[in-house]
């Protein structure tokens, strides 16, 4: 374990020794941080499917895979090989260029995000990106291209369709989800996401409080945009044999399932990042780093990121197996009606709500802001956290007042409306279309 | 048409659903069967895993359950408790056993006497019922059907057991883990 620990100083000695200092610094390093980040990603998903398989069978009361080693272990690498193994089938008259790039172009979409989420302080995140938070919007929206590509290339009728439903949906909860961060970004005041962690840090307070509306709007969005359950409509089974991918077989296939599941676990990874706390968790600071030991206190919290990860990464499996699928127009009302003006009421609220905090320092000696302000954040003393949490709270009832206000002659989720149109057309009103049973009785 | 009546929704159903209350309890469930398949061993409480891991692990069948036909021995001298009667062959309401007998000189009180021994037994498992009227019908309890149920073959003619399989047992795969 102190081996371990010390470890990055030894190879750094070691490394120093052949190259420049600029070499390893800005060669070097990042070459094997990257190495290790997608390596050990890469065994995160393939453990993701098996964790999937398992704890889809523990809720249904099933054992999962078992066979292939001590509790079915090992099944990710035989899965691995079969895929490999197996024939690369591709379409009479598919579009034999754009076939073959798609897979590829869905993979770096989803693998190039975690260049910037930050895993962890110091030598734990590969670049600190300024606009980190835009990046990862405008690198993960490129996995649409992907999918239409696909779709298209297949020259399938499932295939296509698959994709034009994914892109739809993609391009619709993108925009709420971009507007759901705008909320979390005014507490951070910064696009760099390692600077969010570190405002997160320095308040000690997970925006998740301040910002619960905008958490489960990014949260839902996070679910549609990866098109899992219950708003896997792209590649629902009983209608669309398997969406985008129907076509793709062996290894290209495997990779269309290895973007999804990177992609997965990049809105994990960026959710937490954003709204709880990322890699910051109470008293790891001080029992680790205030006492000098520092490799330990970035090995812990890298292990307080994949934990909080790993328990929104459960969130996913855990509703795919609780919700049913939803229908198609019921999935676009959903994002159009709302998701998006819940977004926008809640970034009007939060901008309100921090109005009001910095009106409030100083009236009456109450102190809403902290004048040493580190980390360039919004800086709040306990009052104003209070304050913002408050107005967090406001904002829930809000959203939900004022979007029943603008859903009530909804007709997906409002029966009111349907029941009037039946009325006009087959009866008067207040005529019961069935004769009491009593009336019945008489005749 | 009839109408459908649909109660408009109070205040507090809206907020229910605003808040999601149903699927929180549905959440409930699911995360309820999931920790059940963690802790709750061989499914007592209900909420555990009910698989059963066939090959490595044998079912537990009923005990009123019929299976695989056997010849009994006698075990201590190994000769056949089988007289050769045909009362099994008489009572199988599906005529798949053949009975074959053999006539033998034996010696009684210095006399030489014939007796009917047993030559070979055919036993058709592909019409066989499973009804155990033969087991009935048995006088030395020779003829038993037991608890094994794996009578797959690859062949038509793999169904139809003699006495050697009646006796001994057929040979099958046995999976090793």
């Amino acid at each position: 374990m102190i081996l371990f620990l010390a470890a990055p100083t030894i190879i750094d000695d070691l490394l120093l020794k052949f190259f420049s200092e600029q070499t390893v610094n800005y060669v070097i390093w990042p070459l094997i941080q990257v190495g290790a980040v997608v390596t050990i990603t890469a065994g995160w998903v393939a453990y993701a499917t098996y964790l999937e398989r398992k704890i889809s069978a523990f809720i249904q009361a099933r054992l999962g895979p078992m066979r292939v080693g001590p509790w079915g272990l090992l099944q990710p690498i035989a899965d691995g090989l079969k895929l490999l193994t197996k024939e690369d089938f591709i379409p009479e008259n598919a579009d034999r260029w754009i076939f073959f790039v798609a897979p590829y172009i869905a993979v770096v979409a989803a693998f190039i995000v975690l260049a910037v989420v930050p895993f962890g302080p110091d030598w734990a995140v590969i670049t600190d990106v300024n606009i980190g938070v835009l990046f990862v919007l405008a690198v993960s929206s490129v996995g649409v291209l992907a999918l239409i590509l696909a779709g298209w290339s297949s020259n399938s009728k499932y295939a296509l369709l698959g994709a034009l439903r994914s892109s739809a949906q993609m391009v619709s909860y993108e925009v709420s989800m971009g507007l759901a961060i705008i909320g979390a970004l005014m507490f951070a005041r910064t696009l760099s996401l390692s600077g969010i962690v570190a405002t997160q840090q320095s308040d000690a307070v997970w925006f998740l409080i301040y910002q619960p509306v905008g958490f489960v709007i990014f949260l839902i969005s996070g679910i549609a945009e990866n098109n899992r359950a219950p708003f896997d409509l792209p590649e629902a089974e009983s209608e669309l044999v398997a969406g985008f991918h129907t076509e793709y077989s062996g290894f290209r296939w495997s990779l269309f399932f290895m973007a999804e599941y990177t992609a997965m676990v990049v809105v994990t990874a960026f959710a937490t990042t954003l709204y709880l706390g990322g890699w910051y968790f109470p008293f790891v600071y001080r029992f680790t780093e205030a006492k000098g030991y520092h490799t330990a206190y970035v090995v812990v919290s890298l292990i307080v990121f994949l934990a909080k990860a790993g328990l929104l990464l459960y969130l996913y499996f855990w509703l795919r197996w609780t919700l049913p699928r939803f229908r198609y127009d019921q999935l676009m009302d959903l994002g159009w009606k709302w998701m998006l003006p819940a977004a926008l009421i809640n970034i009007v609220g939060t901008a309100i709500g921090i109005g009001v905090i910095q009106g409030l320092d100083g009236v009456g000696g109450m102190h809403t802001l902290d004048p040493i302000n580190v980390t360039g954040g919004l800086g709040l003393t306990p009052t104003g956290k209070i304050i913002a949490i408050g107005i967090g709270v406001i904002n829930l009832f809000l959203t939900a007042g004022l979007l029943s206000l603008i859903n009530r002659r909804s007709r997906d989720f409002n029966l009111k409306k349907q029941r009037r149109q039946i009325r006009l057309v087959n009866l008067p009103k207040g005529k019961p279309a069935v004769a009491p049973v009593a009336s019945e009785s008489q005749t | 048409m009839p109408l459908v009546p649909v109660p408009k929704p109070t205040f507090a159903q809206k907020l229910k659903r605003f808040f999601m209350v149903d699927l929180v309890k549905g959440m409930a469930v699911t995360l309820g069967f999931n920790i059940g398949a963690l802790t709750d061993k061989d499914a007592v409480a209900g909420k555990g895993i009910y698989t059963e891991q066939y090959p490595k692990v044998r079912p537990d069948v009923a005990p009123r359950f019929h299976g695989a036909p056997r010849l009994n021995m006698d075990p201590e001298t190994h000769d056949t408790l089988c007289i050769a009667c045909n009362l099994c062959a008489l009572a199988c309401p599906e005529d798949c056993i053949d009975v074959i007998p053999m006539d033998v000189e034996i010696v009684v009180a210095g006399k030489p006497r014939r007796k009917k021994v047993l030559d070979e037994f055919i036993f058709d498992t592909s019409r066989c019922m499973f009804c155990a009227l033969c087991q009935e019908a048995c006088p030395t309890y020779c003829l038993e059907l037991t608890q094994d149920f794996e009578l797959a073959t690859y062949s038509r003619a793999g169904f139809v057991w003699n006495r050697e399989m009646l006796e001994q047992g057929r040979e099958t795969v046995k999976y090793e883990s």
